[in-house]
């Protein structure tokens, strides 16, 4: 029996950031482990086989916290798994009652509110270079050689399209984010 | 921030808030905060790290509470002349609910 499992595009199979908490527990609960985030985590994910825990993930999206943040999490008993760009994550395990980071609803909504402005900063970046080639399509098309206004052409849809999955991850994730 | 624009994102305040601003009546890190509002409601409320942390950001962010020394990587706050103004229109609007309504129930 492999004791390994690869996960690809995680993040993107899981939105919300409490229903990636849940994945994490459920992987947690049949043996498979991620000791450590990382910055392409949301990518490639290793999971390793181990014994079955109960385990309760935090998913926290904080661009640049302040000094005390590991502190005061360390405090309350969580354990830091690192970054996966700017998501941090957490950990606890636990008996009985669940624990939550995020004890009320005001902060559930503000924690999916960040998770929310870190997708518009992608979106607005690949909204922007979807009008600059626009409009270099629309007034310098005549000046581009064959080759370079097909590779032009190609490379508009293909950051079009990235844009309206981003515009669909916002609406989305703006619509459940009391979740 | 000012005390009026304090009072119209502050007014009426969340039951978190208002217990995190309570307890910075006395200088206090994030886990004593969570274990002092914990003691007040008699475990009914047991706040959460995040909560903790990104309140104590808005407040302090808004200059209703402020940082007073760090211990180690903990940060000790306490709350300032604007946060004591807020809690105290608070505690009379919460005071004139109860009142209005306390004959009837």
């Amino acid at each position: 029996m492999t004791d390994r499992k690869i996960v690809l595009f995680s993040a993107f199979r899981y939105l919300l950031p409490s229903d990636y908490e849940n994945w994490l527990e459920r992987m947690a609960a049949e043996g498979w482990h991620i000791n450590r985030f990382r910055q392409w985590s949301s990518i490639v994910m290793t999971f390793r086989r181990g014994e079955p825990k109960r385990y309760r993930f935090v998913y926290d999206p904080q661009v640049s916290p302040r000094k005390e943040y590991i502190a005061t999490y360390e405090q309350f008993g969580w354990e830091y798994l690192g970054r996966m760009a700017s998501a941090h994550f957490w950990r606890m395990e636990y008996e009985g009652e669940r624990p939550e980071a995020f004890s009320d609803q005001e902060s559930i909504v503000r924690r999916n509110k960040r998770t929310i402005a870190a997708v518009s900063v992608s979106f607005s970046i690949f909204l922007i270079t979807v009008l600059v080639v626009g409009i270099l399509l629309l007034f310098f098309a005549d000046s581009l050689s064959e080759i370079d206004r097909t590779q032009v052409v190609v490379a508009e849809g293909f950051f079009g399209v990235i844009t309206i999955a981003l515009g669909t991850v916002m609406v989305f994730l703006r619509k459940n984010e009391s979740r | 921030m000012s005390l009026e624009k304090a009072r119209k994102r502050y007014i009426p305040m969340s039951e978190t808030m208002f217990y995190i601003l309570f307890s910075l009546k006395q200088e206090r890190h994030g886990y004593a905060i969570m274990q002092r509002v914990k003691e007040l409601t008699q475990g009914r409320i047991t706040l959460g790290a995040g909560t903790v942390y990104s309140s104590l950001g808005k407040l302090e962010s808004d200059g209703l509470i402020q940082g007073v020394r760090e211990e180690g990587r903990r940060k000790i706050y306490t709350i300032t002349p604007v946060g004591s103004e807020i809690l105290c229109e608070e505690v009379a609007r919460i005071t004139e609910l109860y009142n209005n309504v306390k004959e009837s129930l």
